[in-house]
């Protein structure tokens, strides 16, 4: 219960600092404080009455919350997709370096420290081009490069972008945790008595790193929710920061913030539970 | 001094591009060469703008035929001197968050404040950017007059930028310098100096702070790395460093410009090529993909020389492999951890 009042107070916290900087154009465009106490407050009241909002939809009032649960749902898709194939593509690759000699590692490592500092931008570019290209070269049109309108909906082009700079990160941080977690005494107890290295990684260590994983996790979120915006403007998506984009109020920017960070803190609420209730490590945390 | 060469590879790029554009705004007065047509020895045309990257334009031209290298470096200074700007401001301000956190707070105290300060990892910062940095950057239009305006003057606008990009992180990073200050409280040796009286001052000065001091260069080669990002991002939604320049004309609109060729703006202004004539779009952003290649070989660097340098004065016993691989994993996962949690 008590792990329950903290994250319900972390939630009612990010919706607050959410609507107070959401006032702060208001703050800057007159400085004036007064004003921009005077938007935080309209924005909260808004946000009181949220099934009550409108949006302007090519001048006409339409009813927000009618309009924005499937592109809402559609990004979500994108994102947790992107987000579990990367973390399930780096554990499978990680379980694999691990089984290599110790100078191959280095290599590896190497190579991920040059792809991570990739700018986002170059990625999602890169696979624009490598999609007409392979267009050009062979005919096949492997997903379509741009969403045509609200009613088309591309998936593969949007979760390949996405997932990519997520996984060199989740590999390389996989990669650093595993090898540190092979040095310690437990591992070297289960292979002298003849366990087979393999298994060792994947049912013992995988789980003592998965912790670690999961808060490093978080901030690979953080920034993959910013790159949603880019590739749904890239590829002209039609999803939840279209509206946040399109119509950038301080009510439609808090309403669909708020929208997005409820599902994340859900599942990361799940997570921590989970990990509070399996582990005595987390006492030490 | 430090020996690692990656460190002062790292370096010498960043190093190298601020001097040079600085050596080209002094002695050739920033001036880019434009170029629409080549001609052969015969005065016949056979090549017109945009030029291909080639041996005589190292990134290409521009639809104008301004040389995009010399644009690039026309800009560098702008972007990479702002970038170090911000990342020092980050990591002072933060710095000066953490000592109250770390000293004068007690641990549940401090570990209640890091949880509501963990509530920032939800709101994600390019969005957050783009939203309050739109009306101080764009230039705005009175209606009935048509006259053009900035809100700001240009050097208001370019200290609110680097204000609000510095304050956004400043609750996460304070809370994580916060703890890294707290858990070198905890060490032993704290305590064998609390024990001999030292006072607050003195432990902070003597103990903590050079302890700290190089895992502080670390974090701020991170937050470069950040700062370049947020810098490519916004400058995809053509809000440029410095203000972005738009035309109102009704009729046959110029894109907007950027008002000092820095790199973001030349992101946003030729990102649209992708398509067409992907040469031109590339050119800045492998520059941005360099200097932040730069800085993580810098923070690299550190990090190997923090873990293998001889400490002053003492002769440190051979440390057996084993030993030191145990150093390095640790070493390693403490600094991944931090950026993480």
């Amino acid at each position: 219960m008590k792990i329950a009042k903290k994250l319900l107070l972390q939630l009612l916290l990010t919706f607050l600092s959410i609507i107070l900087i959401s006032g702060l154009p208001e703050l800057i465009m007159n400085k004036n404080v007064s004003a921009y106490f005077g938007k935080v407050k309209a924005v909260f009241i808004e946000m009181l009455y949220l099934n009550e909002m409108t949006y302007l939809n090519q001048g006409i009032k339409r009813p927000f919350l009618e309009d924005i649960w499937e592109p809402y749902f559609y990004s979500l898709t994108i994102l947790f997709g992107a987000l579990f194939i990367a973390l399930c593509f780096a554990q499978v690759l990680t379980w694999g370096t691990l089984m290599l000699p110790n100078f191959i590692r280095k290599i590896i490592k190497n190579i991920l420290t040059f792809l991570e500092s990739l700018p986002d931008l170059l990625v999602f570019a890169l696979v624009q081009m490598g999609i007409v290209l392979i267009y050009k070269k062979t005919g096949v049109l492997v997903s379509n490069v741009a969403s045509l309108g609200a009613e088309d909906r591309i998936y593969i082009v949007p979760i390949t972008c996405l997932m990519l700079l997520p996984f060199v990160y989740f590999y390389k941080m996989m990669i650093l945790m595993t090898e540190e977690e092979m040095g310690k005494q437990y591992v070297e107890t289960s292979l002298a008595k003849g366990m087979k290295r393999l298994y060792v990684l994947v049912f013992h260590v995988t789980r003592n790193t998965s912790e670690g994983i999961f808060h490093f996790s978080k901030s690979v979120l953080w920034f993959m929710i910013s790159n949603l915006l880019l590739v749904e403007i890239i590829f002209n998506i039609h999803g939840i920061t279209h509206y946040m984009y399109h119509d950038f109020r301080p009510e439609m920017l808090a309403a669909c913030l708020i929208l997005l960070v409820i599902p994340f803190f859900l599942i990361f609420a799940l997570f921590e539970w989970t990990i509070m209730r399996y582990s005595k490590r987390s006492e030490a945390l | 001094m430090i020996k690692n060469f990656k460190f002062w590879t790292g370096f010498f790029i960043i190093f190298g591009l601020i001097a040079s554009s600085i050596i080209f705004s002094v002695f050739f007065d920033s001036h880019v060469r434009q170029v629409q047509v080549l001609y052969d020895e015969n005065m016949t045309p056979i090549e017109a703008a945009p030029f291909e990257p080639s041996f005589m334009f190292p990134l290409g031209t521009d639809p104008l035929g301004y040389d995009t290298a010399g644009k690039v470096l026309q800009g560098a200074k702008f972007t990479l001197i702002s970038v170090i700007v911000i990342g020092i401001l980050r990591v002072i301000f933060s710095f000066a968050v953490a000592i109250p956190l770390a000293f004068y707070m007690p641990e549940k105290i401090r570990k209640g404040l890091d949880q509501l300060l963990s509530s920032f990892y939800f709101i994600p910062l390019t969005i957050i950017a783009i939203f309050i940095l739109s009306p101080i950057l764009k230039e705005q239009i009175k209606i009935p007059e048509m006259e053009e305006y900035f809100i700001y003057s240009f050097a208001e606008r370019i200290g609110l930028e680097i204000i609000i990009l510095t304050l956004l992180v400043v609750p996460l990073l304070g809370s994580m310098i916060g703890n890294m200050m707290a858990s070198t409280l905890k060490e032993d040796f704290i305590e064998g100096a609390n024990v001999l009286g030292a006072s607050r001052m003195r432990i902070f000065k003597k103990h903590v702070m050079p302890h700290l001091l190089p895992k502080l260069i670390i974090v701020w080669c991170q937050q470069c790395v950040q700062v370049l990002i947020i810098f490519t991002h916004l400058g995809y939604f053509k809000l440029f460093f410095g203000g972005t320049d738009i035309d109102f004309n009704p009729f046959w609109r110029d894109p907007p410009k950027s008002l000092s060729n820095e790199w973001s703006g030349l992101v946003g202004n030729y990102y649209t090529y992708i398509q067409g004539n992907p040469a031109i779009a590339l050119g800045p952003i492998i520059m941005f993909g360099i200097a932040i290649y730069a800085f993580q070989l810098m923070a690299e660097g550190f990090q190997r020389h923090l873990e293998t340098r001889k400490v002053k004065g003492f002769k440190q016993a051979k440390r057996t492999k084993r030993q030191e691989d145990a150093v390095e994993a640790s070493g390693k996962f403490q600094f991944l951890q931090n950026r993480g949690a």
